[in-house]
Parts: structure tokens; sequence; C-alpha cells
């Protein structure tokens, strides 16, 4: 009943006193975007950062490139991935109606890894693939083999999400797929070189740092149309919170609806871990605090929210792991998880009403 | 009534690891002991006797993780460093056949020499067995995917010596069908990796060999003494490796008159980490010792640090030198690892060199694999990239220049 009410007041809402807290979001991107051009592992003077963003002349040749090679992309590749992971959390948290929830539940990344994997490490199987699997596509090698591990699994949600009409059965799926590939990926880590090993667990660090800009031009209009889905999905959604009953009861075609919500969901977490790694965390933290920032469980809200949280969230994360000042890196998973899980314990600690928004 | 049998399970669950103990002793193979004297209390005593007047005693001049000591007819094998962190030594005393005293060395394993048979679990005792004219005596290796010794593969393809694997799911079975007179093993300390703890259970004769944890590349060499010690060969490698550190020495020499270095970089980046090798490690030394100017010889100690990607951007993208560069074979390798490495000086005028001219079909690299034997060969391959001038006739051995 109390969400019902709170779903009802949202049209003011959203036109009232929440305005300020998108500026002031806003606001916090550009600061944290702006710290994070200006603080990494070399130390460059404001003044040069300006110079190289306006196009001026004048700057040490090795300062212009890493800023327009390799904090710029990196920033922008944050930015898309912290947006599509809380976006597709939300979703997911929504559609099973449990906040632990997260991208990956559905057993998308398990997918990829075991892809990847089979990149790095099946060469041992099938005789020196390695290099081979890089080179292909381009330099997009581990992308493609990520992709299309997580395609498969993806392919798999939306086949059995036709056919089910409980969604239990696809967080099953989804936790004995994670089972059965971990397995597999542990296989083929046994019986691989060290340093095949290796690339491996650094591919499943996570890192910001790797993605070009030839492979933003892949990245973004990926991510922009899996993006574009759920901007028609916010009614749904929020009827769905409220159950599947509901949901048909306000007219609602609920099986599409679970097709486009996997759709979106899957391509968005999907691309992110292709990219750049698993990326744990920010997908299954942001939505949570959007929801207390807010205090709504309204996804017109809700969404737009997720999005701007989830940019300074991965950009602030990426901004702590490169450690300023230093030129040592740290992965950015051990940011996410480490500064992250205290954050969100002291929100959900603070807020009164608990998991009020999942109906538990 | 279940609380009380709850006590009595785990009182039973406590007491049995120490029945185990006293069980095991006797069996394991350390509890053979002989009655002799400390080496540590007598060593100011005991200068003068050697059983066989006419064996040379070998010294250990570099290396620095094992001893070798000539006792009253037998030989005292201590490595210090058996695996990194590692608090005890793992002493092996090599007696002779006939050898009648008897030794009451706590801990210490006694190995009967010479031996007949080896099991080799690393690549790296092959080049020494090769040296040695003991290839032969090889009966089984861990796996031969990443073995580059074509013959050791050939054996292992057809059959003749077994391939037993490692770990502490190693092959025990086979191993003791086998009968080998020694195994000799790299170890962690970690019981979940390590594959003596379950070989020492079953009563193998184990060896451990940290030849890896020895940065000195003549160090790393010098430890073809410890495996030949067991086949009472070590006058032998002694003499090898000291022709090997005379020219070792004399190339070193080539260099050391150079004040206008070679810049160089190693390794390549990945996922935006670029990983760099401290100043004490093998790969530092030898850049050092072939008169280049390694870029981070200011990061200290032996292991690799994560370095971000605008760091080494910034020290590195006017260097002249790239090398050790993974897995590339080729330029485009590398541009597929990161497009932006395209954009290095290095890269731009060819001069990338690997140390990976040598290997086989499935991965094995001769670099890690008869290289640890041949520092010096590897040396001149690296003055040969940065001071061709001063190589000679020399021919690239282990490194390429990478191509398109």
């Amino acid at each position: 009943m109390m969400q019902q009410d709170q779903l009802k007041s949202k049209p003011q809402a959203i036109k009232g006193s929440r305005l300020w807290l998108f500026a002031l979001l806003f606001f916090l991107l550009l600061v944290v975007v702006g710290l994070n051009l200006s603080y990494g592992s070399v130390k460059i003077p404001l003044g040069d950062i300006l110079k190289v963003l306006t196009g001026q002349e004048g700057v040490k040749e090795s300062w212009a490139y890493i800023i327009q090679n390799y904090r710029l992309p990196k920033i922008a590749t944050a930015i898309l991935a912290g947006i599509a992971l809380s976006a597709s959390g939300l979703q997911m948290q929504t559609m099973f109606r449990n906040p632990l929830a997260d991208p990956f539940i559905l057993g998308i990344n398990s997918g990829a890894s075991l892809g990847v994997a089979l990149a790095i490490m099946g060469a041992s199987l099938a005789g020196g693939l390695f290099v081979p699997a890089l080179n292909a596509a381009g330099g997009l090698g581990l992308i493609l083999a990520a992709s299309i591990g997580a395609g498969l699994v993806m392919g798999l949600i939306l086949l059995v999400g036709k056919r089910v009409n409980n969604p239990t059965s696809l967080l099953i799926l989804g936790l004995m797929f994670g089972h059965a590939t971990s397995a597999l990926v542990s296989l083929l880590i046994y019986f691989s070189a060290p340093e095949k090993v290796k690339a491996y667990n650094i591919w499943s660090y996570g890192a910001f740092s790797g993605v070009t800009w030839e492979q933003l031009h892949l990245f973004f209009p990926v991510i922009l149309v899996a993006l574009g889905i759920l901007f028609f999905l916010p009614k749904g959604l929020n009827g769905l919170l409220l159950g599947e009953d509901y949901a048909k009861t306000m007219g609602l075609n609920v099986d599409r609806l679970r097709l486009l919500i996997l759709l979106s969901a899957s391509i968005l977490s999907g691309t992110v871990t292709a990219f750049c790694g698993p990326i744990g965390f920010i997908g299954v933290a942001v939505p949570h605090i959007a929801r207390n920032i807010f205090k709504t469980s309204n996804h017109k809200l809700l969404i737009p929210a997720v999005i701007l949280i989830g940019a300074v969230v991965a950009v602030t994360a990426d901004l702590i792991a490169q450690l300023p000042g230093s030129q040592f890196v740290l992965p950015i998973n051990v940011i996410t998880s480490l500064f992250g899980a205290p954050f969100v314990l002291w929100i959900v600690l603070k807020r009164k009403r608990g998991a009020a928004s999942f109906n538990v | 009534m279940k609380k009380i049998l709850t006590f009595l399970v785990t009182l039973v669950i406590l007491l049995l690891p120490a029945c185990n103990t006293l069980s095991v002793l006797p069996d394991a193979p350390q509890a053979v002991t002989y009655p002799v004297t400390n080496p540590t209390q007598s060593d100011s005593a005991e200068e003068l006797p050697i059983t066989d007047p006419e064996e040379e005693q070998v010294s250990i001049d570099y290396a620095k993780n094992f001893t070798l000591d000539y006792k009253d007819g037998y030989k005292l094998l201590t490595v210090s460093v058996p695996w990194m962190g590692a608090t005890e030594s793992m002493v092996y005393a090599l007696v002779p056949e006939g050898f009648d005293s008897t030794i009451d060395l706590e801990g210490v394993t006694v190995i009967q020499t010479p031996i007949d048979s080896i099991v080799s679990l690393s690549s790296t005792y092959l080049p020494f067995l090769e040296q040695i004219g003991e290839l032969e005596s090889l009966v089984a290796v861990d796996t031969a995917d990443y073995i580059y010794n074509e013959e050791v593969r050939h054996w292992a393809s057809s059959g003749m010596i077994a391939q037993v694997g490692s770990g502490p799911s190693v092959d025990v079975e086979k191993m003791i069908e086998l009968n080998p007179d020694l195994i000799m093993t790299s170890a962690t300390g970690m019981a979940e990796y390590d594959t003596h703890p379950v070989l020492e259970q079953a009563g193998l004769p184990v060896v451990i060999n940290s030849d890896y944890l020895e940065q000195d590349p003549l160090g790393r060499a010098e430890w073809g003494k410890f495996i030949a010690a067991f086949f009472e060969k070590e006058a032998q490698a002694d003499q090898l490796f000291d022709e090997m550190v005379q020219r070792y020495e004399a190339a070193k020499a080539l260099t050391s008159t150079i004040t206008d270095k070679a810049n160089v970089f190693i390794n390549t980046p990945y996922e935006g980490t670029w990983y760099m090798a401290g100043s004490e490690s093998y790969a530092a030394i030898l850049l050092r010792d072939a008169g280049a100017h390694y870029l981070w010889d200011d990061l200290e100690g032996t292991s690799a640090w994560p370095v971000d990607f605008e760091a080494v951007v910034d020290r590195a993208k006017e260097a002249e030198f790239w090398v050790n560069v993974g897995f590339a074979n080729s330029l485009s390798d590398l541009t597929a690892i990161d497009s932006r490495t395209a954009d290095f000086k290095a890269f731009q005028e060819g001069k990338v060199y690997n140390n990976n001219a040598r290997v086989s079909d499935m991965g094995g690299t001769d670099y890690y694999e008869s290289g640890v034997a041949n520092p010096d060969v590897v040396l001149l391959d690296l003055i040969k990239i940065f001071y061709p001038e001063l190589a000679g006739e020399h021919e690239f051995f282990y490194y390429q220049q990478l191509g398109e």
C-alpha cells in the first residue's frame, strides 16, 4: 500500500525538490572528472591540461599524449561502464524484486569469463591460440571472445525467459551456469602455464584503462542502444516492483516486458565485461545509493539517478585506483569493494525503512 | 548426551594428528639417520678430511640459496632458501655407495649417490642434465608441453619417459612404480600447491631446487653444480661453469666503458597496467650487465610492480629499445594487446626484441630453459641488440627482432 502511495505522488516530485539533487550530482560528476583528469601517476600542471583540452600548443609531447590517449578514453570508459552496470543492476533488482541482485546474477559475466579463459588459456589445449586470439578482429580478440560468451548466455536466458513464467527459474539458471563455467575455467587454469593464468587473472581484476579510442567507437553506441531500451521501461519496471499480477492488472504485457529488461540488462553488463573485465560491486551498490538519496522507488526518477550516480562512483573509484602521485596502479575491483562496501553498509543501516522498496 | 558425544568426537579429532606423526615418523625418509658429528659445531676442526683425496672440492661462488660442504666421506647440500620466505633450510646428505659410517643429523634427507635415474619437475633442470651427459637418466617430467628440448619432448610423446604432473595431485602411483633415485622439484611453501609433501609421505626421495629464486644470472646457472652433485659430477659441472663465467665476464667487459647508455624498457601493458621488474631481478641484472640503462632501475627488489600506463608513457615513450615483450611474436601482436603501443619510439623504429626466438609448438620457451644454463649467450644477445658493433660475430640465439 505504502508503495502505491509513493508511486502516485511521484509526478509532482520530479518537477519539484529533486531537481536540485540531479543538478548537484551532475556538478559532482564534473568535479570527479576534473580531478581524474588532473591527478594521475604523472604530475601534469593544470595549465598544461587546459592547454591540451583546448587544443593549444606548447605542452610536453608525452603529456599531451597521456591526456589525449590515456586519461580521456579512461574517463569516458569509466563513465560508460558505471552507467551501464548501475542501470543493469537496477533492472535486475527490480525484476527479481531482490536487493542482492546484480548485473551478473544471470551468469552473463560467467559466459564472458569462459570466453576469455578459452581465448587466453585454451591455447594450452589447442596449441598456441593466444596471440592469434588477441590478434583477431584487429585487436578486439579478447573483447570478441567475451562478447561471444556473454551473448551465448544471454541467448539462453532469453530463450528460457520466453518459456518460463517464473523469474526464480531464471535465477537458478544463472546460478547453475555460473557454477558450470567456473568449473570449466578452473580446469583451464589447472592445465595452463603460469603466465597465461596470470594474464587471465589480470583480466578478471577489471580495468578501465585498457580501452582505447578505437574500442570506444564500438563500446559507446552499444551502451547507448541498450540504455535506449531502458528509457521505454520505467512504467513497466514500476509495475513489476509491485508484483507481476499487479503489473498485469495495469495492462502491461509482462512477458514482453521481461524480455526487454533481460535484453537491455544483458547487453549493458555483457558489453562492460567484454571491454573492462568483470567489474564488481557498482551494479549492486549504486541502485541502493540512488533509492536512498532520492527516497523513491519510482523508476522515472531512479533510472536517471542511477545513471548519474553510477558515473560518479566509477570515475571516483578509478581516481583512487590510480593512486595519484605514485607510478603504481591498483585493480579497480579492489577499490569498488574496499571503499564501496562500508559506504553501502552505512547507507543501509542509516535508512529506517530497510529494504521496503522490495516489499520484503 | 549429545554434548558429551560432541566432546568425545572433538577429542578424538584433536588427538588424531599426534598419533599420526608418531606412527608415520619411522617410515619417513628423514628418519633415516646416522650418528655423525654436527657440522656447524665442528667446522673449525674439520678442514682436512675427504675420503677421496683426488676428488676436487667444488666451491659455490655466486648462488646465494645453496651451499655444498664436503664432510668426512659424504657431501652436505643445504638449500638455505627452499622457497620465498622460508624460515628453515633443507639439508641433503649425499652419501656414496659403500659409505659405512652413520650420520645423525636431524631433519637431514639422505640420498645415495651416484643416482642413476631422476624425475625432473621443472624444465630448468634439463640443460644441466644435458651438460653433464645425464639427460638419459631422466625417467619422468611434470609435463612435456612447456619443454623446449626436442629430445625430451620426443621421449615423452613416444612414452619413453613418463609425464607425472605436479602439485598435490601429482601422479604418486606412477612415481612409486618408476622408483626413481631422485625427484627434483621447486616448492612454494604452501601445501595446496606443493608437490614434495605428498611425495615425501609416499617415502619417495624428493629434493627441492630453488634455482628460480636466484636473481643473479650466474648464481642461477650455478645450480648446475647442485644437480651434478647427485651424479657425483660436480667437478665436471664446475669446469663448465667456470668457462661460462669467463665468457660472461668477457661479454660484460665489452660494455664497461660505455657512458652513453641505451635506454630500455620491458614487458607489455595489460588492461592499462604495465608490470615492471624490480631492479634486483634476473632480467634487470642482465640488462645492466649488457650496458643498458633499464628505465625502471629505481624499483626495489626482485618482484614485478604494477605501473600505470601513463607513467610508462612519460618515462619510456622516447626510449630507444623495448625488450622481453611477453607473448608477442610481431609488432602487430603488440598493437593487438594495446593499439597505443604503436606510438612508442622503439616500436616506430622497429627496435623491439623478444626472447622467444626458440619456442616449441606448445609454447615451451628455450630462454627459460637452456637460457638458465647459458646466461653468457643471453648477455651477448642483449649486447648485440644495444651495441651491435661490440657483439662481433655473435648471432642472435634466444632473442629475435620483431617484424611487422
